[in-house]
């Protein structure tokens, strides 16, 4: 630090140029979208002619708008439970159970990442014709639940991987039980890795689309599902509307996620 | 797996299977079934004369028009790729070398909040910027610039652009990670041998962050590859791609077969990246070995 600071100091300028012109170009899109969502007029207008909150209005007057969105909570609730419990009891039996082959097996947990998730959505869908079973919820569920289970197992063996054995051992030798020592020691020590995960597996699949795309069924729609259907036809303020409220859910969970886990803990990955 | 005779498994080790359930069930069943039909004829269920067919794959290899689509969704997903390495490694670096925790913590939340914001909302940004009235336009020819919209939507620079701003905060966060585990002093050990910050940086840091820098391209690439909403909305249904193509031909012709035999196209597209990824991982980790 103390060496970059004695030489010319431009280098250092075009770095904080660059890297704000990157941060610029994340941020704007966003900030355009709320500049939309409020501007009265049904079209593309800039720079804006007013304040208005008519397409918050139109949003939350909406019943299909209204129903994705407690369809997508619901979902999203329903995965983040299942891809806990079933991504931390694995990263669990990996990281403590002796089992032959965890390479191979946590490759494979994380392997749905990799795989376009379209692909997952696609099959399964297939699957679902081939059994006849239609388009049920649970089969929505277990295909979110498939791609957000991979976020669940990488935060939690992260923390299991970080975390001092000799806390277990010592517990034991103090003489708690096994049982005791779990739900003492050990699961305390990977909270903040399986709480990451859910918060990622919720997030994810609130945001999920391509899985989605071919497992829901027509009135039974996800947002980001009915939000894409509006935006093939309309081009308003709504979407602007449902946008904010989508952005500012997002900062609730971030701040969330800080005020718990930390958000350093979080890119730890 | 969990014979409990031939090793020594413990307890814990029975709690990977429901995993394993689900992943069987809903995971390797529908990728065989996928393979399965992309090989037959019809519907076994409600078709009774099934016979085996390699006429979807051959539909794929005779038609030059299937190719192209192949070729244009890899050629978006390696522009896609090499953009948003470009742009994510500053931003990384940064976000790894930064010293104010407060300064982490907001560089941090600026990557997060358009991650959490969401694919579809991001692709309507991009169209109110892109479009022939959108913002980018309208400025630039109120500025007196050009008097013509440029035709920024509806091309192939145009899918990038948003498929960049999609992805580059998983390259960011992959990249940040490892560029925070190179230790400092390695540079100012450079540094104080004469070396220069640029030299330094090239040298020392560039190479011991090779794989992240694999790890967060082949992540990008993975999901551009596989992006359905940005192509067909900044492209306009112009511009082609493997995933729109696999929802056409199941959402309009309801072609079960042709649309299984194009998502096995994907897969071995996608399984032929990560056996390159994991043999260039070695080739990065067998060099550092030697060093």
């Amino acid at each position: 630090m103390r060496a970059i600071a004695s030489r010319p100091h431009y280098g250092r300028y075009l770095y904080l140029a660059v890297n704000i012109s990157i941060l610029t170009f994340l941020l704007a899109p966003i900030a355009v979208v709320v500049v939309f969502a409020l501007n009265p007029t049904p079209f593309i207008q800039f720079p804006p002619v007013g304040v208005s909150l008519r397409w918050f209005e139109k949003f939350f007057a909406s019943r299909d708008f209204m129903h994705a969105l407690g369809f997508s909570l619901e979902i999203a609730l329903l995965t983040t439970v299942s891809a806990t419990l079933l991504g931390a009891s694995a990263a669990l039996a990996l990281a403590r159970g002796n089992l032959p082959g965890t390479r191979l097996i946590v490759a494979t947990m994380l392997s749905p990442l990799m795989l376009p998730a379209i692909l997952t959505g696609l099959a399964l869908f297939q699957t679902y014709v081939l059994l006849d079973v239609g388009r049920p919820t649970w089969g929505l569920v277990a295909g979110h639940t498939l791609v957000t289970l991979p976020y669940v197992v990488r935060t939690t063996l992260a923390v299991l991987h970080n975390f001092d054995l000799r806390l277990e051992e010592a517990a034991r030798n103090l003489g708690a039980s096994p049982l005791r020592t779990f739900f003492e020691v050990t699961l305390p020590l990977i909270k903040p890795g399986v709480l990451a995960g859910a918060i990622f597996a919720f997030i994810v699949s609130f945001d999920q689309f391509p899985v989605s795309l071919f497992l829901v069924s027509p009135g039974n729609e996800t947002l980001p599902v009915t939000l894409f259907n509006y935006l093939k036809f309309d081009l308003d303020g709504t979407i602007g509307a449902a946008s904010v409220v989508s952005i500012v859910l997002a900062f609730v969970v971030v701040i969330g996620l800080d005020r718990t886990v930390g958000l350093r803990s979080y890119v730890k990955l | 797996m969990s014979d409990a005779a031939t090793q020594r498994p413990n307890g814990l080790a029975l709690f990977i299977l429901p995993s394993v359930l689900l992943f069987a069930l809903f995971f390797f069943l529908p990728i065989g079934l996928m393979a399965l039909m992309s090989v037959l004829t019809g519907n076994p269920v409600v078709a009774p004369k099934v016979a085996f067919t390699t006429r979807h794959y051959g539909r794929i290899i005779d038609d030059p028009y299937y190719l192209e689509v192949i070729w244009t969704t890899i050629r978006i997903g390696l522009v896609t790729t090499l953009v948003a390495l470009a742009i994510g490694y500053p931003l990384a670096h940064w976000m790894a070398r930064i010293r104010s925790r407060t300064g982490h913590a907001l560089l941090l939340m600026a990557v997060l909040a358009p991650m959490l914001t969401g694919i579809v909302v991001r692709t309507f940004a991009w169209m109110t910027l892109l479009s022939d009235k959108g913002v980018i336009n309208q400025t630039l020819i109120s500025l007196g610039i050009i008097s013509q919209p440029l035709k920024l939507m509806y091309t192939e620079t145009g899918i990038v652009v948003g498929l960049v701003h999609i992805y580059v905060p998983f390259m960011v966060l992959t990249l940040t990670g490892v560029i925070g585990r190179i230790d400092e002093r390695l540079e100012q050990a450079a540094e104080n041998l004469g070396a220069s910050p640029l030299r330094a940086f090239i040298e020392v840091t560039l190479p011991l962050s090779l794989p992240g820098i694999l790890a967060g391209s082949l992540l990008v690439f993975a999901l551009a590859i596989s992006a359905y909403v940005t192509p067909i909305l900044l492209g306009g249904f112009q511009i082609m791609t493997l995933p729109i193509l696999i929802y056409q031909q199941i959402s309009a012709n309801f072609n079960v077969g042709f649309a299984a035999a194009l998502g096995i196209v994907l897969l071995l597209i996608s399984l032929m990246l990560v056996i390159a990824y994991n043999h260039a991982l070695g080739l990065v980790s067998g060099q550092r070995e030697l060093q």
